[in-house]
């Protein structure tokens, strides 16, 4: 479903974020990227929607090849994709249902697909009730979760996620992993950029590890640490 | 057609245009000035050019024939005239006629029955059919024989050819100027209202909204900042039009300034086309650069 080869990102400034980095995601995949601030996770997220573009390499996602792709090609993509972040990038002017619309409203969807769409992912979220609450008036996990209804409503292969958690309590964080495991089990492939050593532990899934722009380790049932579990800390 | 689409799209254009409203009110007020001015000076130009033909229109030779010319002589050189391209008419004026009608432009202050004799001469009056000619033509009519003297509105030919020249070039560049500045402060204003919808504009980017989807909202903002700002204008110019015209034409009788009636229809059109344009061609260029970063 997404594939990276020999892939390298030096932005303008000089910055190395990515170093010839190979990765393979297959469909249904729930991978977590983790490693310390600034060693490429977000950098590879944005690599595959298209926010920015790699020095070298190829990638591909969902059959397309993004490193080629032509700029007035890049919304198709997007509208294959999915993309959840750690500020949750609500309208705060605009309610709950009409924030969820809108993702299908710019994008030329016919009113009667929002119509029968945007109740469908507001109930997989669980915020039927809440549809005309604004933004300014939910907790912060329920804006985290009106932004993944926005992310799905285009019925997305692939679910981006850039610290999807950062911003949240550990109840809310919980709320929040609880969804998107419930939307892995419905077949949509989901990539996570992480610093939340809880949420990782907890799930026990693939974990590839960034380190200076290059992966370091991909384990297929990690921790949020190298060999370590929930509870146990590094010392030193 | 799918009225839910409408329906949000418009919501998202009155929306916009609503909560940014000192910012379109400024946009609106500077269409609005600029075409004032525009139109304003568009006016005078008809005007002054319309006083300008006007006159020109008037303007013959009088060639003035030596005493002791036969018929004939004056035939052929009628004839000689008559022939030249730049010649409309020449019409032969005996010296009675000429008197008679000095007699009736004067309206009698110089009473004709008092002279013991016709002081005239006989005279040819040619009419030129471009005005920028008189001058050429007068000129080789004194040359010929039999023709004593020549007399035409030289000054004011010449100046009124210089001025409809200067108005004409003067003309472009001020309206030149004057839609590069609306257009600029216009594009200015979009490009406030593109700042102040940047999060907007980026989740329709992360979402897969085209970038031309994205432009349209605001090329409908700046249409109808310049369609208002048009509207404004035109209402304007017809108040000043309707109150100052008419004591224009009272304060200075002398001048031809005939009655103002230019083609008014055709002005407004092409002053509100002129708003819109500026309105639209504006706000594309801001959000472009916005969309390209």
């Amino acid at each position: 479903m997404i594939s990276l080869r020999g892939v390298s990102l030096i932005y303008p400034n000089g910055v190395r974020a990515l170093d010839h980095v190979t990765l393979e995601i297959a469909k249904g995949d729930f991978v977590f990227l983790v490693g310390h601030s600034g060693t490429g996770k977000s950098s590879l997220l944005r690599l595959l929607y298209r926010e920015v573009q790699p020095s070298a390499g190829e990638i591909t996602v969902d059959g397309i090849r993004v490193d080629k792709l032509a700029r007035r090609r890049v919304p198709a993509l997007r509208r294959h994709l999915g993309v959840v972040f750690q500020d949750f990038k609500l309208l705060s002017e605009k309610t709950v249902w009409e924030n969820v619309a809108f993702a299908m409203q710019v994008t030329g969807a016919h009113t009667k697909d929002v119509m029968r769409q945007v109740p469908r992912v507001l109930d997989l979220v669980g915020l039927s009730h809440k549809s005309r609450m604004y933004p300014g008036e939910l907790s912060g996990g329920e804006q985290q979760r009106t932004a993944i209804a926005r992310s799905l409503v285009n019925n997305p292969k692939i679910l981006l996620c850039d610290e999807p958690t950062g911003n949240l309590d550990p109840a809310n964080t919980t709320e929040i992993t609880e969804l998107l495991l419930r939307i892995n089990l419905k077949g949509t492939t989901i990539v996570v950029a992480t610093h939340n050593q809880a949420v990782v532990d907890r799930m026990r899934r693939r974990v590839v590890r960034l380190e200076d722009g290059r992966i370091v380790t991909d384990e297929e049932r990690g921790y949020y640490y190298l060999g370590l579990g929930q509870g146990q800390v590094l010392s030193g | 057609m799918d009225w839910g689409k409408v329906k949000f799209f418009l919501g998202e254009v009155l929306r916009n245009f609503t909560r940014n409203a000192g910012m379109q009110a400024t946009a609106i007020g500077t269409v609005a000035i600029t075409i004032v001015l525009l139109g304003a000076f568009l006016f005078v130009r008809s005007a002054l050019s319309g006083v300008g033909s006007e006159l020109l229109d008037q303007i013959e030779i009088s060639a003035y024939l030596n005493a002791d010319i036969t018929p004939a002589q004056t035939a052929s050189l009628r004839h000689l005239i008559e022939i030249d391209p730049r010649v409309e008419s020449v019409q032969y004026v005996p010296k009675k006629e000429g008197l008679a009608e000095l007699r009736d432009r004067t309206k009698g202050a110089i009473d004709t029955a008092l002279l013991t004799e016709n002081p005239l001469p006989d005279k040819l009056r040619i009419r030129v059919r471009d005005p920028e000619n008189v001058p050429a033509v007068a000129d080789d009519v004194k040359r010929l024989s039999g023709v004593d003297n020549v007399v035409y509105g030289q000054t004011v030919v010449e100046r009124l050819l210089a001025l409809g020249a200067v108005l004409r070039r003067v003309g472009l560049v001020v309206i030149a100027v004057f839609l590069v500045v609306a257009g600029i402060i216009i594009s200015n204003t979009i490009r406030l209202t593109v700042f102040a919808r940047r999060r907007e504009i980026a989740i329709m980017q992360l979402v897969g909204a085209t970038n031309t989807y994205i432009r349209i909202p605001f090329i409908c903002e700046g249409l109808i900042d310049g369609l208002i700002g048009a509207a404004l204008a035109v209402a304007v110019l017809t108040i000043a039009k309707a109150t100052l015209w008419p004591r224009l034409v009272e304060a200075l009788p002398f001048v031809p300034l005939g009655s103002g009636n230019i083609d008014a229809l055709t002005m407004v059109g092409e002053l509100v086309l002129a708003g819109a344009a500026i309105g639209v061609v504006s706000s594309w260029i801001s959000v472009g650069r916005h969309l390209r970063t």
